[in-house]
């Protein structure tokens, strides 16, 4: 079973099938898709349990919306990765933010800008994307990649960017437009 | 498109815009299938960023803590996949709303016969529901000097060797921190640790952990109940 690889399970064709109230389409998408989203929420949450919260969240929300999925806007697996991420990100924001000691706040901007180059790093030489994000100014780039990778809102990212906000702000503006203007 | 559409469609896909301004966009997304497919191709294209998260070995639990809500009434679970609009308690809003309500319905009784005249007041009280059915398991009052004072609404069994364990998560990057451990439920004070002050939205839950205690100082056990602390309202 090794050779089951995410690419070869047909999460459109599962949705479909759960929109119909299949069960058993959910659990064999459950057995490809969770561990992924689990550690695309992980960078997001930083803590295993509340990944895991936003993972259970995502298949009963798949289970009761599989079918409003449009095959049009994008892919299952796509969708799903959005679901988990918004899932995320609505808990990260909704966070107490209680007051950090210093050294945790230092470790944990240090622990999410090594998350965000890291994925960049990652990325295929191939794709799209890096070509993209690489051609940006490295503040715009570094910006963009702590605030999807890891989840910071403006604020977050000046604070770890040890930037001003208002300029944090407009390298992120500038930024997402030429990246859309290269990736077009 | 404009540049100001394209600023605002990336803000959206990195998940920057809150509030008014998301829920603006989204209605201009739900007008201009241009703008709407500009951000799917957007979205598809960062998506590769989050191809390169490690794959995680998932709890055993996970899909059998799926399974029990699909069973539940669907009536305390309520996601979108947009981002909700709202200010900042939205993802847990559903939670938060839900234990105000269970507070109100609970009534005069309980917060009369709770607080005498002269008595302290709490800081915080968090109704806690159990995972199965949402229905409420324990109230937990957190008062200013760390101290918390819990009282269950429903017999919890605690098999021979295990006991139950409260924590509180006043902090995200710490973890969730235990406020002490039972076996008898009934309602009881439990000293607790040296924390900041609790917070409106701060989770409490309560699991089964080997006696006398979670051997590696987090939960390990299943979650029977857990809920968001509110102020009360005097």
């Amino acid at each position: 079973m090794l050779h089951v690889m995410h690419d070869q399970i047909d999460a459109d064709g599962l949705l479909l099938r759960i929109a119909k109230g299949e069960r058993a389409a959910l659990s064999t998408l459950f057995e490809s898709e969770a561990g992924r989203l689990v550690g695309i929420a992980q960078r997001i949450l930083r803590r295993r349990d509340l990944a895991e919260e936003a993972v259970q969240d995502t298949f009963v929300a798949a289970w009761r919306r599989a079918g409003q999925f449009d095959p049009s806007r994008g892919n299952a697996r796509g969708w799903l990765t959005t679901i988990t991420r918004n899932r995320a990100l609505n808990m990260l924001r909704d966070g107490a933010r209680l007051e950090f000691h210093d050294s945790e706040v230092l470790a944990d901007m240090g622990d999410r800008s090594v998350d965000a180059t890291a994925a960049f790093n990652a990325l295929s030489d191939r794709d799209a994307l890096r070509n993209c994000l690489g051609q940006l100014d490295e503040p715009k780039r570094r910006a963009i990649l702590l605030c999807y990778v890891t989840g910071l809102n403006h604020g977050e990212a000046a604070a770890t960017m040890n930037a001003p906000l208002g300029t944090v702000k407009a390298w992120i503006r500038r930024g997402v437009v030429a990246l859309q203007e290269c990736l077009s | 498109m404009t540049s100001e559409q394209m600023e605002l469609a990336g803000q959206y896909v990195l998940g920057l815009l809150d509030g008014s301004e998301l829920a603006a966009f989204e209605r201009a997304m739900a007008d201009d299938a241009e703008l709407a497919k500009a951000v799917d191709r957007l979205q598809a294209h960062l998506q590769a960023l989050d191809d390169t998260a490690t794959p995680q070995a998932v709890s055993p639990g996970l899909w059998a803590g799926i399974e029990q809500r699909l069973d539940a009434p669907p009536a305390y679970v309520n996601i979108r996949q947009q981002r909700k609009p709202g200010l900042s308690r939205v993802g847990r809003g559903n939670w938060m709303a839900m234990a105000a309500s269970v507070v109100v319905a609970l009534g005069v009784g309980y917060l009369a016969g709770s607080f005498g005249t002269g008595q302290r007041q709490p800081v915080m009280i968090a109704v806690l529901l159990n995972q199965s059915d949402a229905m409420p398991g324990a109230i937990v009052e957190a008062f200013a000097d760390d101290s918390v004072r819990l009282l269950p609404l429903e017999q919890f069994s605690v098999p021979e060797g295990q006991v139950l364990q409260v924590w509180t998560l006043p902090d995200p990057a710490t973890g969730p921190v235990s406020l002490g451990t039972f076996t008898d439920p009934r309602a009881i004070r439990l000293a607790g640790p040296d924390l900041p002050a609790p917070q409106s939205g701060q989770l409490y839950e309560i699991t089964l952990e080997p006696a006398p205690g979670s051997p590696t100082g987090k939960p390990t056990g299943p979650i029977l109940v857990k809920g968001f602390a509110k102020a009360p309202l005097s």
